[in-house]
């Protein structure tokens, strides 16, 4: 052990307290040349998802209409929300729907919280769609991110069926007869349906046993893979290379470097092992720019928007609420929540394949589309002309199903009955 | 440790002529197997844990009273069993009130059954008359409980129109 070194005093350390502590959580001052932007990004957590240099192609507003991030942002209120809620909700058949009106009467914030949460639920199901759409119709699910699009599939599925499971909590009609009617449109699967309907319901009716049952799977499990899956969607997309653009029409400045050509002594860019081509500091594409501060105030500015609208939503509009649960008179009509209204509609003409056999076969096309459709061309623009095909098949279904939900909620009444809204 | 008597591998020799590199690649495979095997059968154990083996709801299986409390032409829906007792003459049936289409409560019509919610209609039998339902209201078996009251099965089906005399 080296003598020379004398320890700094005692009165030295509390002296340089405040800056030590501030330095080991801050590993960089506030950035204010190229090279400290690029380790500001490259050392800091939160910040190491970004890529140092983004392509200005994912910045422009009109191109991703930040609907990827709103999202995750929503996801974000609810699970803020949502643990929030979780202190005061009790999942008993008998205390359930109390805890709603202690809610709304006892709780500081409590109908304002169920209101976020129930907004936003609505809102990323709404979102969610939107920033599929936008996918598809700039032909984003293209080589190499066919699987990150599975992987969206799956969490628009789960969206849907996160939203579902929070739907029976409160304990009111609304909510028991939208489960009774979802389980048995489940029931319809062929040779398993009953038994996932069992297994769903713990029992053969929806009672105690189901409450717990979608409890668990709200609070617990479906965040829990979603949170998993929404890693890896934005992990995939660093690796993928950044957000989708079209073909770079200038000649890339980018030195393309193999990765096998790499010796020892090379300098790695800062962007890191993105697939293509490796990018050098000092020999940048003209067309990026700097993720600190561009992407993170586009960030920010999104969130602020979507919290904005959340918060106006709930001081507007109060989360329903109908009577409590009645087993024995069931609303009439009884509706699902909007989102699952074209699929009603469709269970009203055959039970399986509205309910079964027609989501299935469009969850597995959606699935296959990026395997499906495997021309390159097209990639990064709203509706390519290259892609029309494609693009007119998914705007059909879309279309199809957005006329069923607007039949489905306003043109039906009493026993399913086609009315007129208007009159 | 050598695999004695086992030619194949006793044979097996790879280019360096070092023997039991293969024994060790079917130990990884067996090992493989082992694990992958052990995490399917615990997935498929999680599906036995969370089927419930005793339910705590409604019975399925109750007495509704002594048959004198039915006179002859009842049709009497009692809706938290979700079922339609019906007596004509000597005769005595139960008949699903639960709708086959998503599960509503249907309400006894002069018609028959009708379901409020999603328009399916059935006739005095269960039969489907009109709407999506797919097919008809299920008749539960009905027996005379030791006690002489009338004990409706819900957890067995019965022949539509098999009546039990009393």
């Amino acid at each position: 052990m080296s003598q020379a070194v004398k320890p700094p005093s005692l009165w030295t350390n509390m002296r340089e307290l405040p800056a030590n502590v501030w330095h080991s959580l801050f590993r960089n001052p506030l950035p204010t040349d190229d090279l400290q932007r690029s380790s500001t990004s490259f050392t800091n957590f939160f910040l190491h998802i970004h890529p140092v240099k983004v392509n200005k192609n994912t910045l422009r507003p009109i191109y991703t209409m930040g609907l990827g991030l709103m999202s995750f942002f929503l996801f974000l209120i609810l699970v803020v929300t949502g643990v929030l809620l979780m202190f005061y909700y009790v999942p008993s058949t008998t205390q359930a729907y109390d805890r709603m009106l202690d809610l709304r009467g006892t709780v500081a914030f409590g109908i304002f919280l169920r209101n976020m949460h129930r907004w936003s639920a609505h809102g990323m199901v709404g979102v969610v769609v939107l920033h599929m759409c936008r996918v598809f119709f700039t032909g984003s699910y293209k080589k190499p991110r066919e699987f990150n699009w599975v992987i969206g599939v799956l969490l628009f599925l789960l969206t849907l069926f996160s939203s579902f499971t929070g739907y029976l909590l409160p304990w009111d009609q609304l909510a028991f007869w939208a489960i009774t009617v979802g389980t048995s449109i489940a029931a319809y699967a062929p040779v398993v349906g009953k038994d996932i309907q069992f297994l769903m319901l713990g029992d053969a009716t929806v009672g105690q046993e189901a409450l717990l049952r979608f409890y668990v799977l709200h609070v617990a499990v479906l965040p829990v893979i979603v949170t998993l899956l929404v890693a890896i969607h934005f992990w995939r997309i660093r690796k993928d290379g950044g957000l989708s653009r079209p073909e770079e029409t200038a000649t890339p400045v980018a030195v393309s470097v193999k990765a096998v050509e790499l010796s020892k002594n090379k300098t790695y860019g800062l962007q890191g092992f993105v697939r293509g081509p490796f990018t050098k500091i000092g020999n940048t594409p003209d067309n990026s720019v700097f993720a600190w501060p561009n992407l993170l105030i586009a960030e920010l500015f999104v969130f602020i928007l979507t919290l904005a609208a959340i918060l106006t939503l709930s001081m507007m509009f109060n989360a329903p609420l109908e009577e409590p649960v009645n087993v024995m008179h069931p609303p009439n009509p009884a509706k699902a929540p909007w989102y699952f209204l074209g699929l009603q509609e469709m269970v009203s003409y055959s039970a399986f394949w509205g309910g079964v056999g027609i989501p299935t076969i469009f969850v597995l096309l959606l699935l296959g589309t990026p395997y499906l459709d495997r021309r390159t061309a097209g990639v990064g623009k709203w509706f390519a002309r290259e892609r029309l095909l494609a693009n007119t098949i998914f705007m059909t279904f879309l279309i199809v199903n957005v006329v069923f939900v607007i039949i489905g909620t306003f043109f039906r009444g009493p026993n399913w009955e086609f009315v007129s809204p208007w009159k | 440790m050598k695999m004695a008597g086992n030619p194949k591998f006793a044979h097996n020799k790879d280019a360096a002529g070092e023997p039991g590199v293969n024994r060790r690649r079917m130990l990884a495979w067996f090992s493989g197997f082992g694990l992958f095997g052990s995490a399917i059968l615990s997935a498929f154990s999680n599906l036995v844990f969370i089927k419930p083996r005793a339910t705590y709801g409604q019975p399925q299986r109750f007495n509704i009273g002594k048959p004198e409390e039915f006179p002859s032409g009842t049709r009497m829906a009692l809706d938290t069993r979700r079922v339609c007792v019906v007596r004509e003459g000597d005769k005595v049936a139960a008949i699903s009130t639960t709708c086959t289409h998503l599960g509503c409560i249907v309400s006894v019509a002069d018609t028959g059954f009708a379901c409020p919610c999603h328009g399916s209609r059935y006739d005095q039998d269960g039969n489907v008359t009109g709407g999506p339902a797919p097919k008809a209201l299920p008749w539960y078996k009905v027996s005379l409980a030791p006690n002489g009251e009338i004990e409706i099965d819900k957890d067995t089906e019965v022949e539509p129109g098999s009546y039990l005399n009393v």
